[in-house]
C-alpha cells in the first residue's frame, strides 16, 4: 500500500461529505407539494421557451446536392425556414442601401466644401481661368526663392 | 448513479429537450435547497431557480449535455447573488418598515429541534435509528450547512452534492481547482467539527 497519509485524510474527509449528501438525498424526498409542483412548472416553461439548435432541427442545408454539382435552396423547408433564409438577404440589402447613402453624402458634401471654400475666398473664381494671374502666381513664387 | 452517468458523457451531442427536460428534473430539487440555505425563504429560493431555468433553458438550450450541470450551477449562483443585490437595494429603500426580520426569524424552529436532538442523543438506541431521530440528525445537518461561509458552501454541495468534478466546480464558481479544494476542505473541516460536537456521528 503506497497511500499517503495526506490522501488517506482526503479520502476520510470524502467519505465523510458523502455520507453528508447522502442525508440531504433523503430530505429532498421530503420536500412538500407547496415546493415540487412549482419546480415542475417552472421546469416546463423554460422547455418551452428552450433555445433550440437551428443546426440539428433542420437536417436538411441550403446547400443540395443534385447528382455531381451543388445547388442552392432545395429541402422544401416550410415557411418558417423561408424566412430564417430571408433574414440574411435583407440585411445584406438594407446594409448596402445604408452604405450607398452614406457615400453619397459624403461624396456631395465634400464637392460642398471645395465650392464654398472657392466661392468665400477673396479671390474670385473667375481669377483662375484668367492666364495672366497664373504667370502672376509663378513669377511670385520664383522671386520667393 | 444515473446523475453521475450522464454528467460524465463525453460525447459531443447537443441536447435534446428530453435531455434537457432530464437534467432539469435530476436537479431542481437540490437546485431549491441549494438556493434555500443562502436565501433562507422558500418563496425567493423557487422564484431563483425558476429564473435559472429559464435562463438555462433560453440561453444555453442548445449546449451539449455535459456542459449543462457547471452552466446551470453558474446560472444559479448569479441568479442567488442577483437576488441579495435586490434585496440589498429593497432594504435600503424599506428598511424603516421593519423587513430585516425576514433572513432570520427561523431560529426558534431549529433551537428546538437541535434541543431534542441533543436530548435523544443522551440516550442513543444505537440499534434502530428511528425516523425521528434520521429527521433531526437531517436538520441539524442542514443548519450546519447554512452556517457555512458562502464560498464553502457553494464548493461543498456542487462538489459532493451535484458530484461535479473540481474542474467543473472551479469553473462554475469562477475560481482555481485550487481554492476549491480549499474551501471543500474547510467546509468538510467545520461540519464535522460542528456535528461531532452536537453528538452526531455519521
Amino acid at each position: 500500500m503506497k497511500t499517503s497519509p495526506a490522501s488517506i485524510a482526503e479520502q476520510t474527509l470524502e467519505l465523510y461529505a458523502r455520507r453528508i449528501t447522502t442525508r440531504l438525498d433523503d430530505g429532498l424526498a421530503e420536500l412538500s407539494h407547496e415546493v415540487t409542483e412549482p419546480l415542475r412548472a417552472a421546469r416546463m416553461q423554460a422547455l418551452a421557451r428552450r433555445k433550440r439548435p437551428v443546426a440539428m432541427r433542420k437536417q436538411v442545408s441550403v446547400l443540395t446536392r443534385l447528382g455531381s454539382s451543388l445547388a442552392l435552396g432545395g429541402g422544401g423547408g416550410g415557411w418558417g425556414y423561408a424566412l430564417m433564409s430571408a433574414i440574411p438577404v435583407l440585411a445584406l440589402v438594407a446594409g448596402v442601401m445604408v452604405m450607398g447613402s452614406l457615400q453619397n453624402e459624403t461624396g456631395i458634401s465634400e464637392v460642398v466644401e471645395v465650392d464654398a471654400a472657392l466661392l468665400t475666398d477673396d479671390l474670385p473664381p473667375a481669377a483662375y481661368a484668367d492666364p495672366g494671374f497664373v504667370q502672376f502666381l509663378k513669377t511670385r513664387t520664383a522671386e520667393r526663392h | 448513479m444515473v446523475r453521475g452517468a450522464r454528467l460524465h458523457r463525453t460525447a459531443p451531442l447537443l441536447a435534446t429537450e428530453q435531455e434537457l427536460s432530464d437534467f432539469l428534473k435530476s436537479v431542481e430539487k437540490r437546485a431549491f435547497k441549494r438556493s434555500y440555505y443562502h436565501v433562507r425563504n422558500e418563496e425567493s429560493a423557487l422564484d431563483i431557480v425558476q429564473d435559472s431555468m429559464m435562463k438555462l433553458a433560453q440561453h444555453y438550450g442548445d449546449k451539449p449535455p455535459n456542459e449543462l450541470p457547471m452552466l446551470f450551477q453558474r446560472i444559479l449562483s448569479n441568479c442567488t447573488l442577483d437576488w441579495f443585490r435586490r434585496q440589498k437595494t429593497h432594504r435600503a429603500v424599506f428598511s424603516s418598515m421593519g423587513e430585516f426580520v425576514a433572513a432570520g426569524d427561523d431560529g426558534g424552529e431549529f433551537d428546538i429541534l437541535e434541543a431534542l436532538s441533543l436530548a435523544s442523543n443522551g440516550e442513543r438506541v444505537r440499534s434502530a435509528e428511528d425516523l425521528a431521530h434520521r429527521t433531526q440528525t437531517f436538520h441539524a445537518i442542514e443548519r450546519e450547512i447554512e452556517r457555512l461561509p458562502t464560498r464553502q458552501r457553494e464548493a461543498f454541495l456542487m462538489r459532493y452534492w451535484e458530484e461535479m468534478d473540481v474542474a467543473e466546480t472551479a469553473a462554475a464558481m469562477g475560481c482555481s481547482e485550487g481554492s476549491v479544494k480549499t474551501h471543500c476542505f474547510r467546509a468538510v473541516q467545520a461540519l464535522s467539527k460542528a456535528l461531532q460536537a452536537k453528538g452526531i456521528e455519521l
